[in-house]
């Protein structure tokens, strides 16, 4: 957990998880553990010992961990250190597609119901507490549990709102790139904001005008009030009425990808089937050699190549501009089940950021990386031409992710998508050629190899770093 | 709106008392789907199996 360790700070502590009293993640020798505190420790003991936690890890809703005696990063206030199962890549909301974050919407709810059914309940509900772990949305918190007190509301009401419904309404009902609002709102979209950006329509659907609109407007009602408790409080009847209507108005929630910029991109390419079939055999054999343990597919679309890298056992993670081409990767590995690919929405030419306090709460693209294998198949020319980007910043870029291989596919001048990209404006890259590339290149990585690609004017390269 | 002891996040006035609103009138259905599906039974109607513990989050 590479991203974890840039994310430390001097005392151990990891900076991701400082806002929580119960314990928090620390690394010792490259192993990631988590340090439960003695105010938590009743807590810890209700989970395990109710059957909860055996119950949730086995549907694959929560992280598996083992007790060890690993010694405490804070001994003063330790009661146990726990190892969680490592996660093989963290990846945030932001950079999810609609049906992931519906996913870990319901993930988090059908967790919430099964806990109240054993007098436990989720004391926090971030998005940012789920990971996709062998495919599925599984909570990474261990500590996010606390005994079930008669007749308490749940105090994670309005984090759920504002993480998951809010952002998954504005992608269902506005524009699905919309989900980039979590990247701005570390805590979740703001529910007034949210309210004046959905259409009027939405005030008929029950769920939203109460979760949503009626919320927002008693947020703002009650903003400097301080209630009191109401007598008898919440029955667990109730509540459990209120997590149903939660699960039922986002289950409602639909987006398709039709009609985005390239959903229907392999439809539009200009390759034959026996190019595109030389290229999967190329992807294939040389993850097949090289054996990478972790590889970034970037430009990866609907995740064709990211497949054949990820049948050679590698971890595979598909980036994709376009939140389209995402979602149907993401229903692929679903339909498929498969538990080494795992698709994200992220813009190449703006990168996710490192985010939050002291930059240090959500790592950036970058420092998630390096990585043993990198593929960059047919993104060259829309880095290089319609971003502007010289090819030797490529080459640099290129080499800061890619700890060892580096399978890269070259789209001359003269292929047709180029020829697209410059009929609107002026080929100002006279350095746009094969020599060029391969002589920018060369400075941080040697070729092993070069194939051109059948039935076209590509060529794939096969590059060690430096 | 006091709880003991107090969450370390901050569940916001108006989210707690719209939640209250909202549970109160939600357990009412819930309250009636159980009257209903005692009188069901009462009856001789099978009630349908329960699925809940077998999803994983992904429906």
């Amino acid at each position: 957990m590479r991203m974890m360790i840039q994310a430390m700070r001097k005392t151990g502590q990891l900076s991701a998880s400082f806002r929580d009293p119960s314990g928090f993640l620390f690394t010792d020798n490259g192993i990631l553990y988590r340090q439960i505190n003695r105010a938590y420790s009743l807590d810890y003991a209700r989970l395990m010992d109710s059957g909860l936690y055996a119950k949730l890890v086995k549907a694959n809703l929560l992280i598996p961990h083992v007790e060890t005696d690993q010694l405490p990063a804070q001994s003063d206030a330790a009661f146990k250190v726990i190892q969680p199962e490592q996660v093989a890549f963290i990846s945030y909301p932001y950079e999810w597609s609609f049906s992931q974050l519906k996913d870990a919407a319901l993930a988090t709810l059908s967790i919430q119901k099964r806990a109240l059914k054993l007098d436990m309940s989720l004391k926090d509900a971030s998005a940012y507490n789920i990971q996709f772990v062998r495919g599925k949305a599984t909570v990474i918190d261990t500590l996010s549990f606390e005994i079930y007190k008669a007749g308490e509301p749940w105090v994670a009401y309005k984090q759920f709102c504002q993480h998951f419904l809010a952002p998954l309404a504005l992608m269902a009902y506005r524009d699905v790139r919309l989900s980039q609002l979590l990247r701005v709102y570390i805590d979740g979209v703001p529910l007034d904001l949210v309210s004046g950006l959905l259409p009027a329509k939405t005030k008929f659907n029950f769920g939203l005008l109460t979760h949503i609109h009626i919320h927002a407007g008693a947020q703002k009602r009650y903003s400097d009030r301080v209630a009191a408790p109401r007598k008898g409080g919440l029955s667990k009847q109730a509540l459990t009425g209120l997590i149903e209507s939660l699960e039922n108005t986002i289950k409602k929630l639909i987006w398709k990808p039709a009609g985005t910029e390239w959903g229907d991109y392999y439809e539009n390419t200009n390759y034959t089937d026996a190019a595109f079939e030389h290229k999967k055999q190329l992807v294939k054999e040389w993850s097949a050699e090289k054996k990478p343990a972790l590889v970034w597919d970037l430009g990866g679309n609907t995740g064709v190549f990211s497949r054949e890298a990820a049948s050679s056992g590698a971890y595979t993670v598909s980036f994709d501009i376009d939140p389209a081409a995402v979602e149907q990767n993401y229903r692929t590995v679903k339909t498929k089940k498969e538990q080494n690919i795992l698709p994200l929405v992220l813009d190449l030419t703006n990168p996710s950021p490192a985010l939050g306090w002291d930059h240090s709460e959500r790592d950036s693209f970058g420092a998630r990386g390096p990585v043993d294998m990198v593929l960059a198949l047919a993104v060259i020319h829309h880095l290089a031409i319609s971003n502007n980007v010289p090819l030797p910043q490529l080459a640099e870029f290129f080499a800061s992710h890619c700890r060892r291989w580096l399978v890269i596919e070259f789209v001359p001048k003269s292929d047709s998508q180029v020829q697209k990209l410059l009929t609107s404006r002026e080929d100002i890259f006279p350095n746009y050629t094969r020599e060029g590339f391969e002589s920018a290149f060369s400075s941080s990585f040697i070729i092993q190899r070069s194939e051109s690609v059948r039935d076209s004017e590509r060529t794939i390269f096969l590059m060690e770093a430096r | 709106m006091h709880f003991a002891p107090l969450p370390y996040l901050d569940p916001g006035s108006g989210s707690m008392i719209i939640q209250i609103a909202i549970a109160v009138l939600l357990g009412l259905g819930v309250a009636l789907r159980a009257s209903w599906g005692g009188i069901k039974k009462y009856f001789g109607v099978k009630p349908k199996p329960e699925d809940e513990d077998d999803d994983s989050g992904d429906a």
